[in-house]
């Protein structure tokens, strides 16, 4: 830091505090007293219209759940601000760019944490929505921070679509269950929802938005690439956003979800194999990032499992595990970027011995290692006490496959850590700022003060797992010195991981292996296949549709049709064309519109322009005096001083062309002489089908056109129509205005030769 | 009468649609003037009352309805303002390239198109 600072001596701006950065802190420390406040007082609910046409409500909740994922947002988001404010600064120098890019940082960073936080309260489905929503194009923007980076503008993208379009799942699942149970609102759906398809459907839909958002297997290939990131983002979108507000959404509508087997068996059987995934993929990586990105997939997938174990302890156990992972995997990224910062190298096989040089870096780093490895006196201790407590409820499977998770956690994380910070050392570290040492340290003693005093998170996952299971929970998280069940899980963990960590071998071999299968095989692979497709389809038809003026009509006017055709598929004809009665005037009515078809005929066929000018003022003048047959005088007089100047602007710009069209439409391949007129037909003839059913359905109620009558003589007009155009409708006139100025500009400046004046 | 009214506009936006598809800009714009009649035909033959004309409302006896007369006169002068801005673009048009034809100018605005969609292509991976 102190380098950086010295090749810009006498830079008065690089001295000067990020303010932007630093109010983003104060408002998240605000947040945080505040939502700790509404906690410790029993939160309370906030309910306001919003479409109520549609049913939808403003809903908030602040219960337990709301209350532990607001803290940790605005808790890890106090943190990770005040670190953003030096190491922002940082990388901008570092990459020669100007100071001033921070302000396209920080209000994605505090939007990011008020959209979690609207999250975690929201409990109407779609509001829920909108926030999932949001989060994911905060992340967009945040990711693709350093935009003149490819991987960075690539690895953004691939976040917002993998967590954007299975979202729609989410709403999808939200209208399912309205249909069935006609409420958008989370607790009425909780009373009223019972076993069925549609639950399960739903269930199914919501769980695949909330997997993936939480990065799980098969979605999870996002999230390493997310690592594009700025450090502060990566700790966040980790620890306390983003990802968590994947299972944040399974716990909100897990009630419902516990409706139906097949979701808990798919969040299961997903959230082992994330597990696995992640924790084998973890054990090989070399970049520091990569390391801890799939170390959080695998975090999560613990959280999904226990998710998939229905039960009081389950649900406790997973809101005490989103809390202690928050708190590691912050420290742990933090961590990773000072270290990065510090040497300028972000690999495994490039760092070590790192242990001497910054020991307090080391510790702080140790003990959220520890946390995450569940070793005593750290909170993991307890968050994997309580998650083998739960899998022992639910058979032997559960209980090895949960002993082998942890033991495979400890393995990665003390590889990560032993790499790191011990050894020779291999490139020396700079000065490290405080600013950026001090969230590590404080988020360790977080840690640690879980370790020893759980109670008070004890008491939110309560909370929080009540939410979730929709009964009361209790959790009781201790130290017991004997030979219980969860002690020798805990136990036989630790030797497993402390195996893997000696037998280096093979268990690089094996994560090689699974790396390679997955590049091969994965999901990536077909993600990229399906963008490139798509690129590729929507190429083509731009390309098409842009060729000439004719395909840019046809891409508006047959989708046009296409819709009408469906409209017409989907409604019954019958009765629904009539003839009409005619009477007095209509008599003198139908000639006039023959002679307008006649002119359009005409305007349609000759090759004379001077034909289609005066065809066109034919069915102009005679429209005209259609309407003034129709009882409409302001029309008619408009429509005749209308079509004399549009006549005389015709022939004003005739006079600059030639007199004749060209006879024969040259270069035509055989057969396509009547395109043009098969085209007209078949346009014309659904132009009658659709206007005919229109014009045959009158609504006679309720019509305000008795209102408007009676209330011309109080806007002083006996014209209503002059009234409705000046009076009633008076904003829409100035539009109309506004066009015909904007035209007239247009006109001018063309004439002129592209100048104005 | 409202079959009629439905064909006469029918008839409108076949022949308006045909001259859209011609080469020439001249027709293409005459093409738009007709399906532009067409909608105010149509707003017109959707009033919901035949009577007198809505003049004088305090009078009694049955008005026509003044509503989609009103929406008429909007479609009308909005109408008139983008045909005289389309025949200025035609206009400008003849001045710049010396012709009115669609074929002849396809070639003229589009320098190293091929060039941009290979850049952009580069984007995804």
């Amino acid at each position: 830091m102190e380098g950086a600072e010295a090749e810009r001596p006498g830079s008065s701006r690089s001295r000067r505090p990020d303010w932007p950065g630093w109010s983003c802190c104060a408002a998240a420390a605000a947040g945080f007293a505040v939502c700790l406040v509404g906690w410790l007082r029993g939160g309370g609910t906030l309910s306001l219209p919003w479409v109520p046409s549609l049913d939808l409500r403003l809903s908030f909740a602040f219960d337990g759940l709301a209350a532990l994922y607001s803290l940790l947002a605005t808790g890890v988001g106090v943190l990770v601000f005040a670190y953003g404010t030096r190491y922002l600064r940082q990388h901008l120098v570092e990459d020669g760019r100007p100071l001033s890019e921070g302000r396209r940082f920080w209000p994605w960073m505090g939007l990011f944490a008020v959209a979690m936080v609207g999250l975690a309260t929201a409990t109407d489905l779609v509001l829920v929505f909108v926030f999932f929503d949001l989060t994911a194009v905060c992340s967009y923007f945040l990711i693709g921070f350093d935009r003149e980076r490819r991987e960075a503008r690539t690895a953004a993208l691939t976040a917002l679509l993998v967590t954007i379009v299975p979202a729609v799942a989410l709403l999808v699942g939200a209208v399912l269950l309205y249909s069935a149970y006609g409420t958008f609102a989370i607790p009425e759906l909780v009373a009223r929802v019972g076993p069925g398809t549609t639950t399960t459907v739903a269930g199914l839909l919501i769980a695949v938005a909330a997997l993936a958002k939480s990065a799980q297997v098969p979605l999870h290939f996002w999230l390493p690439r997310a690592m594009q990131a700025p450090t502060p983002v990566s700790a966040y979108l980790h620890s306390a956003a983003m990802v968590a507000a994947g299972v944040l959404v399974l716990g909100r509508v897990h009630p419902l979800l516990a409706r139906s087997e097949l979701v808990l068996v798919v969040l299961l059987v997903v959230g082992l194999t994330s597990i696995a995934v992640g924790g084998v993929l973890a054990l090989g990586r070399d970049e520091l990032k990569q390391v801890l990105a799939y170390s959080t997939i695998s975090q999560y997938g613990y959280v999904v499992t226990l998710y998939g174990m229905v039960g009081a302890a389950a649900a406790g156990a997973a809101a005490f595990y989103v809390v202690v992972h928050a708190v590691a995997k912050s420290a742990l990224f933090l961590s990773a970027g000072a270290v990065t910062t510090a040497t300028g190298e972000d690999r495994l096989s490039r760092l070590g011995g790192l242990g001497r040089r910054t020991p307090v870096l080391a510790a702080a780093t140790g003990v959220a290692a520890a946390t995450l490895a569940g070793l005593p006196l750290t909170g993991g201790f307890f968050s994997d006490e309580l998650f083998f407590g739960a899998a022992k409820e639910h058979g032997p499977v559960l209980t090895v496959a949960s002993v082998l998770a942890a033991g495979l956690t400890f393995a990665y994380i003390g590889r990560y850590w032993t790499r790191l910070f011990l050894g020779p050392l291999s490139t020396a570290p700079g000065a490290l700022s405080r600013v950026l040492l001090v969230p590590v340290v404080v988020l360790a003693l977080v840690a640690v003060v879980i370790g020893i005093v759980p109670s008070p998170i004890t008491a939110l996952a309560q909370d929080a797992g009540a939410v979730s299971h929709a009964a009361p929970v209790t959790l009781s998280p201790a130290y017991h010195l004997d030979l219980r069940g969860t002690n020798v899980m805990a136990l036989a963990a630790w030797a497993l991981g402390g195996l893997l960590l000696a037998a280096a071998g093979l268990r690089d071999r094996a994560s090689r292996l699974v790396a390679t299968a997955g590049d091969r095989l994965g999901p990536r692979r077909a993600y990229t296949a399906t963008v490139i497709g798509l690129r590729r389809v929507s190429d083509r038809l731009h390309d098409w549709e842009t060729r000439d003026l004719r395909s840019s009509i046809a891409a508006v006017l047959v989708p046009a049709g296409a819709l009408a055709v469906g409209a017409f598929a989907v409604t019954p004809v019958t009765q629904a064309f009539a003839v009409g009665p005619i009477a007095g005037t209509d008599w003198l009515v139908l000639p006039l519109l023959v002679l307008v078809g006649v002119a359009t005929l005409v305007a349609a066929r000759t090759r004379e322009r001077l034909g289609i000018v005066l065809a066109l003022a034919a069915v102009g003048f005679g429209l005209a005096a259609v309407y003034a047959l129709r009882a409409a005088p302001d029309v008619a007089l408009v429509a005749v001083l209308v079509e004399t100047m549009l006549s005389l602007v015709f022939l004003a710009a005739l006079a600059r062309l030639p007199g004749t069209e060209p006879h024969r439409e040259h270069g035509r391949r055989r057969g396509q002489r009547w395109r043009d007129p098969l085209v007209a037909a078949v346009s014309g003839l659904g132009a009658f089908v659709v206007i005919w059913g229109y014009l045959s359905e009158p609504r006679e109620t309720p019509s305000v056109a008795a209102e408007q009558a009676r209330l011309a003589p109080a806007a002083h007009g006996q014209d209503v129509v002059t009234v409705i155009v000046a009076d009633f409708r008076g904003l829409d006139t100035m539009g109309e205005i506004t066009v015909l100025l904007i035209a007239a500009v247009g006109v001018a400046t063309l004439l002129r030769r592209g100048r104005l004046w | 009468m409202t079959l009629a009214t439905a064909a006469a506009a029918a008839l409108l936006f076949g022949a308006g649609s045909y001259l859209l598809l011609q080469r020439s800009l001249v027709r293409v714009v005459a093409g738009i003037a007709l399906i532009s009649q067409c909608a105010i035909v149509t707003i017109i033959g959707s009033s919901l009352s035949q009577g007198r004309a809505p003049l004088d409302p305090a009078e009694g006896g049955p008005l026509s309805d003044p509503l989609p007369q009103a929406l008429a006169l909007t479609a009308l002068v909005i109408g008139m303002g983008t045909l005289a801005l389309l025949l200025a673009l035609v206009h400008r048009v003849v001045v710049a390239h010396g012709t009115a034809e669609r074929d002849e100018l396809r070639d003229v605005d589009r320098p190293g198109r091929d060039e941009v969609v290979r850049q952009e292509g580069d984007e995804t991976e």
